[in-house]
């Protein structure tokens, strides 16, 4: 199976691999992004996850610019749909509507490395908050559909809390409070409790000891279905690896 | 043309010069317009009169692997020596819904399947929702139900991929990703759960389709698809994929909003095809929807199989008797047998 850039951004990060990071420089366009292109379909979700995974410097730099010059479409303004039509996010492609997973990837992208970025940056913390579920927490980008509240997941919830790693402190407060109740019902997935221990250790929980036991435990039973990215993402939040992602104090 | 040779020859040829339209006004459109013909008829044979199979199955814990057997016998499946992709739909897992094909009709079928013959038979799904497959296939008891028949997963939002020229063109995609499982397989079973849904009147073994497009690279949720037109993207990956065979499960399906936050429906019943427009015809007849309604299942019936219920040979339980009244959406009630109007459909964005 050919290398591809989400993949090779976690593991650069959660091995510190030099040659993961060479292979994304390799495959950077000229644009700064990391993409998967098929015909007329490009995804560049990866690119936020890229910069956080590249050395100090010029690739970095054009990394972080791509995200910037890339938010997501807007929502035709639609008097049924629940979101804010003048906000826009990221999405898995450029051409698309933003969601909740690559809308964070590209926050925490920004807090961690570029943290003066403005108003995109304020854009995507706008997002997370129209997007957040009724009591708390996130699924894909959802938060009601033809006027049912639709629930929360423990994956999207965790990765909103990475990249916000407190700022808009009551949406974080509110996404920990259901992460907590969310993990526990989801512990049969892998890249769940990957993401949650990520979360929990970032916001200094104590719970995210029960987590890591459970990965552990999963990991020994399931091998997470050899999901390179649920295995990168234990590497991370289990390993010194998390530092990658950790918004500056 | 078997599927193999097809997406070869799809390889080899390249992208068509049936290019229609860009996003999802103008592709609308072309569902209107019945003088356009958005396919490269070279790819898609005329449908002839295929077997479409209803049989009664009243429950979960009836014997599945022989009814299973004797409804792919009964049209006509031919899976001997053949590597067998069995693709189910699991978008989304709730343990107080009918969101899935059940996992005891899973496991039953891959026994039938070998019972027929089959050299490989491996299950295979990309949630579109979540992006924890692990967590969607080992909640819903589906990872236990195939260990206990001993077959393999396989995620197909992280499998290894290949690009595919599209030979339809009711968006301007051109061409897919899609996993190699599926490309590489003999023959593809969808497995559909018999729903309706909120944005497309009903979803079965076309729309199960796009279960075969990968979310890292179309998302979570797969928009790229519905931005693209979501009918019109139902017709260009169902048109890619080709699946094989069918099985809907109607056992229990789900009504009103669907196809994840309905209410179950007992129907009872399983419908068996080789032709997957004509399979959805008849699940759609049973769901008391008329098809030639259903903008998908309409226009692929005039390139992709056969959609005229008097060119199809239906056989086991009598469809219009076994016809029950799925409950759905007021927007979708244009599409029920017999009523007045026209339909309004409002893809939204997810």
């Amino acid at each position: 199976m050919a290398a591809e850039p989400e993949p090779t951004a976690l593991a650069a990060m959660a091995l510190g691999d030099d040659d993961a990071r060479t292979w994304l420089t390799e495959h950077q366009h000229p644009d700064g992004g990391l993409v998967l292109t098929a015909s007329a379909v490009v995804s560049n979700a990866a690119t936020a996850l890229g910069a956080l995974a590249l050395a100090p410097g010029e690739a970095r730099e054009r990394a972080l610019d791509h995200v910037i010059a890339n938010q997501a479409q807007r929502l035709a303004a639609n008097p049924n749909s629940p979101h804010d039509p003048n906000l826009r996010g990221w999405g898995w492609t450029p051409d698309t509507f933003g969601w909740v997973e690559p809308t964070a990837h590209a926050i925490l992208a920004l807090q961690v490395l570029r943290p003066s970025a403005g108003s995109p940056l304020l854009d995507g913390l706008a997002v997370l908050a129209d997007r957040e579920c009724v009591g708390g927490g996130w699924n894909y980008g959802n938060r009601v559909v033809l006027g049912v509240d639709l629930p929360p997941y423990a994956q999207t919830t965790a990765v909103a809390l990475v990249a916000l790693q407190g700022a808009e402190p009551e949406l974080f407060v509110r996404g920990l409070t259901a992460l907590d109740r969310l993990w526990r019902a989801e512990r049969r997935g892998g890249l769940s409790l990957a993401m949650a221990l990520a979360a929990f250790r970032l916001a200094d929980e104590p719970v995210a000891r029960e987590v890591e036991r459970e990965l552990d435990a999963e990991l020994d039973r399931t091998g997470l279905l050899d999901d390179v990215v649920a295995l990168a993402w234990t590497a991370i939040a289990a390993g010194p690896g998390i530092d990658a992602i950790r918004r500056p104090a | 043309m078997d599927r193999r040779t097809f997406l070869k020859r799809a390889a080899q040829v390249g992208v068509g010069a049936l290019v229609v339209g860009t996003g999802a006004g103008i592709a609308a459109e072309v569902l209107l317009d019945r003088a356009r013909r958005p396919w490269d008829a070279s790819f898609f044979p005329p449908p002839g009169r295929p077997r479409v199979a209803v049989v009664k199955a009243t429950s979960y814990h009836a014997d599945l692997e022989r009814i299973v057997l004797d409804g792919f016998r009964a049209v006509g499946a031919d899976v001997a020596g053949k590597t067998v992709v069995l693709k189910p739909n699991f978008v989304e897992y709730d343990p107080g819904a009918a969101i899935n094909t059940d996992p005891r009709l899973i496991a039953a079928t891959v026994l039938a399947i070998r019972r027929l013959g089959a050299a490989q038979v491996t299950v295979a799904e990309g949630p579109g929702h979540r992006r924890d497959t692990q967590f969607v296939v080992e909640s819903s008891g589906l990872l236990e139900s195939l260990h206990e028949v001993d077959a393999p997963f396989v995620d197909l939002n992280s499998a290894a991929l290949v690009a595919r020229p599209l030979h339809s063109s009711y968006t301007d995609l051109h061409e897919l990703w899609l996993p190699q499982p599926i490309v590489d397989a003999d023959v593809v079973v969808s497995m559909p759960k018999m729903k309706t849904h909120h944005w497309a009147g009903v979803t079965l073994s076309l729309k199960n389709c796009f279960g075969c497009v990968p979310g890292r690279v179309y998302g979570w949720p797969k928009n790229v698809l519905h931005w693209a037109g979501l009918a019109e993207a139902i017709i260009d990956v169902s048109a890619a994929i080709r699946p094989d065979l069918q099985i809907v499960d109607g056992i229990v399906g789900m009504q009103g909003n669907g196809p994840i936050q309905g209410t179950s429906m007992q129907a009872g019943l399983l419908v068996f095809g080789a032709d997957p427009v004509a399979t959805d015809v008849t699940a759609a007849r049973l769901m008391g929807f008329d098809p030639a309604r259903v903008p998908s299942i309409a226009e692929a019936a005039r390139f992709l199989g056969q959609g005229d219920p008097e060119r199809i040979e239906q056989v086991g339980e009598d469809v219009e008797r076994s016809a029950l009244e799925f409950a759905t959406l007021p927007q979708f009630q244009g599409m029920k047998v017999g009523a007045a109007g026209g339909v309004g459909v409002d893809a939204g964005p997810a």
